[in-house]
């Protein structure tokens, strides 16, 4: 066991440096004396004198900014998926700057050599004509995409962000164990591991001379950009939305590269041209930043099932208009098959040997190999590589030698006798190990890989400085994919300590390469931030809802009420859908102590199916979805909002005071919402459609609110309307104005004829059609557009309504019928003007597949 | 033997589709028996961008985009072909299969290259344990390739019910296997399946066949159907097709209009549309003798 430091190892006070590495293996902060290897040094040392409570403070940082920032990714295992959070260690790998060049030189080699090797297989095929691949290797893998062969690619670059998979073997070599040609996950959580740890250990990280990571990114996007011929070109993140186990980083790499993330069906072809479809019509695609599978970019003439891509994208790569980073078919060289000929194609190409070796690898496909695997497959991984069945799992494609049963081997050789060429052996890897700091505040050695990124530029490819180390807490170490349970770290490259003066990337929600403004929303988006505005609303209208309620169950007021008020209380929660009408029934005739029972139970259920919890998490889900368009403290309030449900819970006893004081915050918090809404947010189209989703729900709101409490009975005894001015934020405007106890005509004007009142119906609808007027529109002739006569019309309607008239009753039926029909009215007018936004700015409906017949009549 | 076919498609939809792409595999391609005498490829409505290229496997392809509303859509490929007889082959003289894999590995010889494009588990087409087993009786160690490719052709004919709509295009091999229910196509699946099981190239055919009414009757016109078949790959001799679905090797009277790895390379029509609603495809497959001068 050794020990780090002179002073004694101890618990949480003092420095945790006991550090007990495993004899067999390299560990990369000591060496086999147990010195502390010289790049780790300074780090060490400004770690050793941080104290318990600085140490504490760090973490916290750290989970702190975790959780705000909501990074999550879904694992998934055997097919469910579950939302993860994103685990850090805080403890960084550090890499000397020496080493580093070393590994750089040999992974730029290797991404060359990957890049060769797909201009050819995609081109002339000589590897193949000449005998140096065996056929299999291509024509046997599903990665090989045949109608993309020949399709013309910008500057002969496949690759323009690769990934490889690197681990150090017990004598110091770094062996490459996979490469990542597709479209390599991790980059984006690497920016935020980076983030986070120069935050949490702002000195050491300073102290540190730490390569930064800001340029790398800076230097993908400007070449990619290079890439497009016109000068203002348009970039998108291709995703398969936020299903995807990775759509976190892909908003994030949105985010930070300034390029919109968009799915297949935002876009579409149209004259051989790839076109996102915007609020303001379609804008022609230069380039894509895929992050979806080849196979399943283009349904035409790739995997007809997929759902994901855009059907002619082959098509318009061809005619020149745009380029697809990585290129499509690029998986063809990440497969495991050719790990064995690299050596041989780096002689081909460059005439050299390869730099840095990959992981022992035997392709069966070859009889000497397979004699070799079928002699050695006790201490060998085997693994099924050309399936394919992309849905087979990483665990179900291996096996490790060592836990395989003399059936199990008998299987495996049998399976392997027949389809061969499916299959490799690989040495089973025992990598270096790095101190995992975790939240024991104990340093322990653990097994470490490290995926390390490269793109293209002008010059040839460049490395980011650093990567994204993993280690395996509990998982199996031999397994060389994600596993749940592991770590990542932030890895920290040594430099020289000339930095070029990047800030250390400040806010990962500074947009720091953004081109454009907000002309180019796309359809999509708009469509979230719709919703979003009117869930924000709709949280609104029931969380004021919900407090005057509990405040007229409890205390004073709550006894003073009529029952009748009781009853009406009940029924707005049933209009709500907060409350089951027979749980309603029963609450009612328990009187007003049952009530407050029901109102404390109902209060943020999550099982109910429409009460507030659901509504919150819409607003959650829709906000993570366009949180690009929003800044980081609408963002924090939000997330603070929608997590307050969880302090109920919590909360002991649970009163109404408790229920009370925390519908009052989250009425602040919606408050400060809006304020960022209208105070910080540019008046972009992105602006007009969350105003527009909140405008449209509000009158939704009222409506419903007035025909509930005021279209029968006499609101004015009961109650009914105070509550009414409440809900509707009015009572202080009614209270200046009449000096009177509340009048239904007075109010019923106020809430809905009121130009002045911010509250009103034809307030609503004035502003939105301001905002309706600035989006972009095609120009009729006709005087009013669509929308344009809705609005007017229910606006006239209003205008033209006697308020004293439709205030009285009938005799005959109890119920104000004329009152009811304006509401009426009003609903209709929201529902139009829904529709129409929808159907004039969120079109991107998915392509369906026109069949042939389905089977071939032949003639027996 | 020359022949005039025509095949047309119309897909009727519900609704108007504003936008659709389509890729066509509808002009037959030459091959040393087959050749093209005159061809036109006719398309209602006229489509905003059409271009005309060759795939991957060299089958004549036509890409295109229809982006005004339109209510149906008319696909028209007229062909006259010239189609001759193979050479007589002599089954038991052709190279044991065995040995076949062994010809195939470490050669550079094109032709050999390009079969080995044919060996291997394709979208429609995975071989398995079942495929396997299934082909064992009919190569013996030692027995001659395409005696025992013509042995498997007619095991599939004799053990295997020809019904048509109990299948898809992507109904996988094994349920057939299982079934031992389907049409040319399954029935080509099957057989390519169960040759490469072995390590033996084969591919897939798409195309017509010249049907003979019954005796007495006036041929219908347009009663003629698409046909698969599938075709393997002999050393020395090149490749040979065969059609499972009617025990024989073809002869002139198979028309070839593409081949790939399975159905999926050389589906005639593909697309994909926004709008549209529901809709339902018709089509109408004419094969016809010709005398040379009419035509000409």
């Amino acid at each position: 066991m050794n020990s780090l430091s002179p002073e004694t190892p101890g618990s949480f006070s003092s420095p945790p440096l006991q550090y007990p590495p495993q004899t067999d293996t390299f560990d990369e902060l000591v060496d086999q004396d147990g010195s502390v290897r010289t790049h780790w040094q300074d780090f060490l040392k400004g770690f050793s004198t941080l104290n318990a409570n600085e140490r504490r403070l760090a973490q916290e940082t750290a989970d702190r900014m975790l959780k705000g920032d909501g990074v999550t990714y879904l694992a998934g295992q055997d097919g469910q998926q579950s939302d993860r959070p994103w685990q850090l260690d805080l403890f960084p790998l550090v890499i000397g700057q020496e080493e580093w060049q070393q590994l750089e030189a040999g992974l730029i080699q290797r991404a060359r050599l990957l890049n060769h090797i797909l201009s050819d297989l995609y081109g002339p095929q000589q590897l193949l004509k000449n005998g140096t691949l065996p056929p299999a290797v291509v024509f046997g893998n599903p990665q090989f995409l045949q109608p993309c062969h020949n399709v013309p690619v910008q500057g002969g670059t496949y690759l323009h962000f690769l990934a490889f998979d690197v681990a150090r073997a017990p004598d110091g070599q770094w062996w490459v164990l996979r490469d990542r040609t597709e479209a390599p996950s991790g980059a984006g959580f690497a920016l935020e591991n980076r983030i986070i740890a120069s935050r949490a250990l702002p000195d050491l990280f300073d102290a540190a001379r730490v390569q930064r990571l800001s340029s790398f990114f800076q230097t993908f996007s400007q070449n990619f950009l290079e890439f497009s011929q016109r000068d203002d070109p348009l970039a998108v993140v291709l995703s398969p939305g936020p299903q995807n186990m990775a759509y976190f980083e892909h908003a994030y790499l949105s985010r930070y590269l300034g390029y919109p993330v968009v799915e297949g069906s935002d876009m579409t072809v149209r004259d051989d041209r790839l076109y996102l479809k915007t609020v303001d019509g379609l804008k022609p695609v230069d380039l894509v930043l895929r992050r979806i599978y080849s196979d399943l970019c283009d349904p035409l003439e790739l995997s007809t099932e997929s759902t994901l891509g855009i059907p002619g994208l082959l098509q318009s790569i061809r005619a020149g208009h745009v380029t697809i980073g990585n290129a499509l078919g690029s998986g063809l060289v990440d497969s495991e098959v050719l790990l064995s000929f690299l050596p041989t194609l780096c002689q081909f190409f460059f005439s050299e040997g390869l730099k840095i070796p990959s992981v022992a690898t035997w392709w069966c496909g070859q009889d000497s190999e397979r004699a070799y695997v079928f002699e050695n497959m006790q201490k060998l991984m085997i693994r099924r590589v050309l399936t394919p069945k992309r849905d087979l799992s990483h665990s179900r494609r291996s096996s490790f030698g060592p836990d395989l049963t003399q059936q199990d081997q008998q299987e495996l050789i049998r399976a392997i006798t027949r389809r061969g060429h499916e299959y490799v052996g690989r040495e089973i890897v025992s990598p270096s190990t790095a101190p995992f700091w975790g939240a024991s505040d104990r340093l322990k050695p653990v097994p470490m890989t490290l995926r390390l990124y490269l793109t293209a530029t002008k010059d040839g490819y460049t490395v980011m400085p650093g990567g994204l180390a993993r280690v395996s807490v509990q998982s199996d170490p031999r397994a060389h994919w994600h596993e749940p349970g592991d770590f990542s770290k932030d890895t920290w490259v040594k430099g020289d300590g000339i930095f070029d003066h990047q800030p250390v990337l400040g806010s990962p929600h500074q947009t720091l390469l953004l081109r454009r403004g907000g002309r180019d929303l796309p359809s999509r988006t708009a469509d979230n931030l719709f919703w979003l505005g009117r869930y924000i609303e709709r949280a609104e209208g029931a969380i004021r809802l919900l407090r005057s309620l509990f405040l007229r169950t409890s205390g004073e007021a709550g006894s003073s009420d009529e029952p009748e008020t009781l009853s009406r209380l009940v029924s707005l929660l049933v209009m709500q859908k907060h409350l089951t009408p027979r749980r309603a029934k029963r609450a009612v005739e328990g009187g007003a102590d049952m009530v407050e029972a029901e109102l404390r139970t109902i209060l943020f259920d999550p099982d109910s199916p429409d009460g507030l919890a659901i509504i919150l998490q819409n607003v959650r889900r829709t906000a993570e979805l366009v949180r690009h368009r929003l800044s980081q403290d609408t963002w924090n309030i939000l997330i603070d909002l929608t997590s307050i449900p969880k302090e109920w819970t919590r909360t002991k006893g649970q009163s109404i005071d408790d229920a009370i004081r925390l519908l009052s915050r989250m009425i602040q918090h919606l408050a400060a919402v809006n304020g960022m809404v209208m105070e910080n947010m540019t008046r972009s189209y992105a602006w007009r459609f969350l105003e527009m989703g909140r405008r449209l729900e509000r009158v939704r709101h009222l409506s419903k609110l007035i025909r509930h409490l005021a279209s029968r009975g006499t609101p004015e005894a009961t109650g009914a309307l105070n509550l009414l001015l409440e809900v509707a934020d009015s009572s202080i405007t009614y209270r200046t104005r009449y000096r009177a106890e509340a009048q239904l005509a007075a109010v019923l004007d106020l809430l809905l004829a009121d130009e002045t009142n911010p509250r009103s119906v034809i307030f609503q609808l004035q502003t939105f059609d301001a905002h309706m007027g600035d989006l972009p529109h095609e120009e009729t002739a006709a005087s009013l557009n669509p929308a344009q006569k809705i609005i007017t019309r229910v606006c006239t309607d209003i205008r033209l309504t006697d308020m004293i008239q439709i205030a009285e009753l009938t005799k005959t039926t109890k119920v104000r019928a004329n009152l009811v029909r304006l509401l009426k009215q009003l609903d209709l007018g929201v529902q139009q003007l829904s529709d129409i936004v929808a159907h004039t700015y969120f079109s991107h409906s998915l392509s369906q597949r026109i069949s042939g017949p389905q089977w071939l009549e032949g003639i027996p | 033997m020359i022949y005039q076919v025509t095949h047309r498609t119309t897909f009727t939809y519900t609704e108007p589709v504003a936008i659709s792409h389509h890729v066509l595999r509808l002009a037959l391609r030459t091959h040393p028996r087959q050749h093209s005498l005159r061809s036109s490829l006719s398309i209602d409505p006229i489509p905003s961008v059409r271009s005309d290229g060759k795939d991957y496997f060299g089958n004549p392809l036509t890409h295109l985009t229809i982006q005004t509303p339109h209510p149906a859509l008319i696909v028209e490929a007229q062909t006259v072909v010239d189609v001759q007889k193979p050479e007589s082959i002599h089954l038991d003289q052709s190279l044991s299969w065995d040995q076949v894999p062994q010809r195939l590995q470490g050669s550079t010889d094109p032709e050999i290259l390009d079969a080995q494009q044919f060996l291997f588990d394709s979208p429609y087409i995975t071989v398995d344990d079942g495929t396997y087993d299934f082909v064992c009786e009919c190569f013996p160690p030692g027995r001659p390739l395409l005696a025992g490719v013509m042995d498997l052709t007619s095991r599939i004919f004799q053990d295997f019910t020809y019904e048509g709509g109990v299948t898809d295009v992507s109904t996988p091999v094994q349920e057939v296997l299982h079934s031992r229910k389907g049409v040319c196509q399954d029935f080509a699946h099957l057989e390519i399946a169960a040759l490469r099981s072995l390590g033996l190239p084969a591919r897939y055919i798409s195309g017509y066949l010249l049907t003979h009414p019954p005796e007495g009757q006036k041929k219908l016109v347009g009663a003629d159907a698409s046909h698969a078949w599938l075709s393997t790959w002999c050393p020395d001799i090149g490749w040979v097709d065969f059609d499972p679905t009617n025990n024989c090797i073809p002869h002139d009277e198979h028309i070839s209009l593409a081949w790939g790895r399975d159905y999926g390379d050389v589906s005639p029509i593909n697309g994909f549309m926004v709008g549209g609603g529901q809709h339902t495809p018709t089509v109408s497959v004419d094969v016809s003798p010709v005398s040379l001068p009419s035509i000409v």
